[in-house]
């Protein structure tokens, strides 16, 4: 744990290094990447060594304060978590360093280096933490500084709206979540997870309440269907490499709880995992459903977090619905691809997050409809953009399809199963569709942002963005693709925090999972048959068009004699027929008339239901204002009136016993 | 991987150029004109193969790398079936998700090749395409989860081979609705009626023949070959559906698959010569329908 906690501590000195030495900006972002890359591999020691198979460690920490000792350590779930948040937190922040570097005038710059610095550590505190209050000390600390960066832009009026909604949501969660450990603790010696796990059989109902308020509590942080109202806006108003941490990490730290929880409390009951199941679902299909809907890039992959927490739901609620049944296959099989898609959904959301952001800076607008043919403007960037698209559209041979292909194992094996688990099966053709209209999204983003040509000067404008922020993306697109080639290396890892979560000792034992990790070689093997072949297909192309006269004209434009860019199919217009044939859950706003076409997004959840449920709550409050008005008369009154209201009740009531 | 796996995916990628040749030529006997001959796309392909090629100037490196992509993932999704009945070339737990996904991955690369053009009338084609495949991949998966349900395999080596024909006498009448759901999937897969029409000259009308309006010369071959490749594909899983051979010696299970081929395009040809094709607001309703099909046949099983 000494190598664990020197790493956090390199990475906040990095922080307070790019503020004390802001007067000498090289010297400043030079340090903080150094020490923010140093801190994240010192930091990550400790992890890898328990996910290779080295013992639990943990450290405890006697304080002052109720509920017992600050325990950290690194279980394999831990473990992993921690991994991913310092690997893909460290790519973010040195991304930042060049994203942010052209706004040091006018904004408080190495401010912000230090909130992510701060962001960081605390993720890495939340995923280590062995008690409640050390736990939810740093989920505080956490969503505080997530605020503060949301609102990093704060002169602009979506920064600062968003920044509001999140923080009131976020402080909801963190609510549900005081009374969850309040609930447990109170049977329990001290507030540390060991504690609280031992009293875990004794909770009522099969700890229905704990369930249900971690699933409120967690899931608002999580962003799933219909608590996911506070990300869209979150993710888009944050600039770009925040952007970045909040889909890739922060909002895992929900799904990190929820595994917790249930490794503490063992199988949860089956009507857990259903509802768990059927909010993956709706996460999913809705998630992407309003991605398509979307004009603003930065929105649309927000909605894409919300798609992908559902697919991590899929496994999650598979995980619970095989423990609840006593398939400890499929129980095995759903957490570890729940664990799995956390960690490539934090590598290639990252890094769309980051194009986005690229090209963001070069272009100055997020407006999908106003780009084009960035690809060979930007071609790096493009490059990147298109290895993450495929990634989290799950195709072969990236690290997407891998994850969805065990949750798609979880819910296939259910199929072959026992009694009403077997009805889970059906979630495999709502993974589909998911997958499917992720495709349909993503054709829409590349094709009409990065191919074709520009649709308005801005986009035409538009220059490769320089290496600071490359690297980090060239880096977290090998990465999508290792995974997705070795995926061996990753899957023992995963299982192994699956096994945990799913109280499965000796999970190498069970049948199916030794079979599952044979098929995954077969994945490996498919993934370097598929680039092999593709390789020595376009070599053959090559070599024969090397002696056919090969000519360059025009795109064919049926005839039509003068095309012009405008003429392009838009996003609008791409998404248009799907968006219709699902209008009633899209919440689109349609305006058609002879020559335009235009869609509207709206966030059905918040300006539908939550904004006009408060605003109706607010005309009713408004009713009660006129007995305030402020004049002390008026009170002294109410005072009196109380008091000889209170003096006939007693009067009444008669002599007391 | 056996020989006979081998000698029969061979066989297959041979025969994939005749099948819309053959349907085509019963849609002309049908309607009583003399058609163009069945191996017309054999000469076709050849034709394009000794051709130069014609780029936009819009096109980058995406519009040439997508033809081949798409012949790659539809041949990898090939070799996980086990065309002769018994095993495929390569096959393993769970690979039902990879041939589905590799599918996925050729249509993603011919839309995208669609939009690198900046033609409108290719955008339009890769919406459709997308928002047809979006009501088709469901319906799919449907498909293959019975199959699991059926056989409580989970590789389509495994669930198409022998344990399929002993599922037989029990699950009938649950196959027979995957064979005919997995038949209309195959019709929106590969572009026919009532779907899409290949035969139509409007380019407003066509969904896939749109996409593939700039493409020339030996990449249009490649385009060509791999939606013959994918008829052969869909063809076969249900020929191995419908009429499970796997009890038969390895050139007699060859020939009931090539037979059956030649049967499934005779099929499509029949389709097309007796229906019209739907209006575009009407396809996502006859795919939903398929997929409901394949849906009750699931339930079917669960009860």
């Amino acid at each position: 744990m000494a190598f664990f906690f020197a790493g956090l501590a390199l990475i906040l000195a990095g922080g307070f290094v790019a503020v004390l030495a802001r007067r000498a900006p090289p010297v400043a972002d030079h340090l903080f990447v150094v020490l923010v890359g140093l801190g994240s591999v010192v930091g990550a020691v400790p992890a890898l060594r328990v996910l290779a198979g080295g013992g639990v460690v943990s450290v405890s920490v006697a304080v002052a304060l109720p509920g017992g000792p600050w325990v950290f350590g690194l279980d394999p779930l831990s473990a992993f978590f921690v991994l991913v948040f310092l690997g893909v937190g460290a790519a973010s922040a040195m991304y930042g360093v060049a994203y942010l570097g052209a706004e040091r005038g006018h904004r408080p710059v190495a401010l912000a280096h230090l909130l992510v610095a701060m962001l960081i550590v605390s993720l890495a505190l939340v995923a280590a933490a062995q008690a409640a209050v050390a736990f939810l000390v740093a989920w505080e600390v956490m969503a505080i500084v997530a605020y503060l960066l949301v609102v990093f832009e704060s002169e602009r009026a979506e920064a600062r709206r968003a920044g509001l909604i999140y923080l009131v949501a976020t402080h909801t969660g963190t609510l549900a979540l005081f009374v969850l450990f309040a609930t447990w603790g109170v049977r329990a010696s001290d507030l540390t997870f060991a504690s609280l796990a031992a009293v875990a059989p004794a909770l009522p109902y099969g700890g229905a309440a704990v369930l249900v308020l971690g699933l409120v509590g967690f899931g608002v942080k999580a962003g799933l269907v219909p608590l996911h109202f506070w990300l869209p806006g979150a993710h888009a108003a944050s600039p770009s490499h925040v952007s970045a941490l909040m889909s890739g990490l922060v909002i895992k730290t929900g799904i990190y709880g929820l595994l917790r929880l249930v490794s503490l409390l063992g199988a949860p009951p089956a009507w857990w995992g259903w509802a768990v199941l059927a909010l993956g679902l709706a996460s999913g299909v809705l998630g992407v459903l309003w991605a398509l809907a979307q004009h603003d890039l930065k929105r649309l992959l927000a909605y894409h977090s919300v798609e992908n927490i559902g697919i991590i739901l899929l496994g999650l609620g598979m995980g619970a619905l095989g423990g609840a049944y006593h398939v400890p296959v499929v129980a095995v099989l759903g957490y570890t691809g729940a664990v799995l898609h956390v960690m490539n959904h934090a590598v290639f959301k990252s890094l769309l997050f980051l194009g986005a952001g690229s090209v963001a800076r070069a272009t100055g607008t997020r407006q999908i409809d106003r780009l084009g043919g960035l690809s060979r403007l930007m071609p790096v960037t493009w490059l990147t953009f298109l290895v993450a698209s495929a990634a989290i559209v799950g195709l072969p041979p990236l690290n997407g399809f891998v994850s969805e292909w065990v949750v798609f194992q979880a819910l296939l094996r259910a199929g072959v199963a026992q009694g009403p688990l077997r009805l889970a099966v059906f979630g495999a053709a709502g993974l589909g569709l998911i997958g499917a209209l992720a495709l349909a999204c993503f054709a829409k983003v590349d094709g009409v942002v990065f191919l074709g040509r520009a649709r308005e000067a801005e986009a035409a404008a538009a220059r490769e963005v320089g290496a600071g922020m490359l690297v980090p993306m060239i880096a977290l697109a090998l990465a999508c693709v290792l995974i997705g080639v070795a995926p061996v290396l990753v899957c023992g890892p995963a299982l192994r925090a699956g096994g945990l979560v799913a109280g499965v000792g000796g999970i190498s034992g069970l049948a199916g999972v030794a079979e599952t990790v044979v098929a995954v070689r077969w994945i490996a093997g498919s993934a370097v048959a598929l680039i092999a072949a593709l390789g020595l297909g376009l070599l053959l192309r090559a070599a024969i068009l090397r002696r056919r006269p090969v000519a360059v004209d025009e795109t064919w434009g049926c005839g039509y004699a003068v095309p012009n860019v405008r003429m392009q199919y838009t996003a609008s217009s791409f998404a248009a027929p799907l968006v219709e044939a699902y209008a009633p859950l899209a919440g689109v706003h349609v305006e058609r008339s002879a020559t335009s076409y235009a869609t509207h997004a709206r966030d059905p959840v918040l300006e539908l239901a939550l904004l006009r449920s408060w605003g109706r709550l607010r005309t009713l409050a408004g009713r009660l204002r006129p007995i305030q008005r402020g004049r002390l008369h008026v009170y002294l009154l109410y005072v009196v009136a109380t008091v000889i209201a209170l003096l006939v009740y007693l009067a009444a009531a008669g002599p007391a016993r | 991987m056996t020989v006979s796996s081998v000698a029969t995916l061979a066989a297959v990628l041979s025969v994939a150029p005749a099948l819309p040749g053959l349907a085509n030529r019963t849609k002309s006997f049908l309607t009583g004109r003399r058609g163009a001959p069945v191996l017309q796309l054999y000469s076709d392909l050849a034709k394009l193969a000794r051709k130069g090629a014609v780029y936009s100037g819009t096109t980058t490196s995406v519009f040439r790398v997508a033809p081949v992509l798409a012949v790659v993932s539809t041949l990898l999704a090939a070799c996980l079936l086990p065309l002769d009945g018994r095993e495929p070339v390569a096959g393993f737990t769970g690979d039902i998700v990879l041939f589905a996904a590799l599918l996925a991955l050729g249509r993603f690369a011919v839309v995208l090749a669609a939009l690198d053009t900046g033609s409108s009338f290719e955008g339009m084609g890769a919406s459709r395409e997308v928002t047809f495949a979006a009501f088709a991949e469901p319906g799919l998966f449907l498909c293959l989860l019975v199959l699991v349900l059926a056989t409580g395999r989970l590789s389509l080596g495994g669930m198409l081979a022998a344990p399929l024909a002993n599922a037989w006498p029990t699950a009938a009448p649950s196959l027979v609705m995957v064979g005919i759901s997995l038949f209309v999937l195959m019709l929106a897969e590969t572009s026919r009626v009532p779907v899409d029409d290949p035969a139509t000259h409007l380019e407003l009308t066509m969904i896939h023949e749109v996409m593939v309006l700039d493409h020339s010369g030996p990449d249009l071959a490649l385009i060509l070959y791999g939606g013959a490749l994918k008829l052969a594909l869909f063809g076969s899983l249900v020929v191995g559906v419908l009429v499970p051979h796997s009890a038969l010696d390895a050139p007699a299970g060859g020939a009931v698959l090539v037979v059956g081929l030649l049967g499934v395009a005779a099929g499509v040809g029949v389709v097309e010569s007796v229906m019209a094709r739907l209006r575009l607001d009407r396809v996502p309703q006859f795919l939903i329908t398929a997929s409901a099909l394949a849906g009750f046949a699931a339930i079917l099983l669960l009860g």
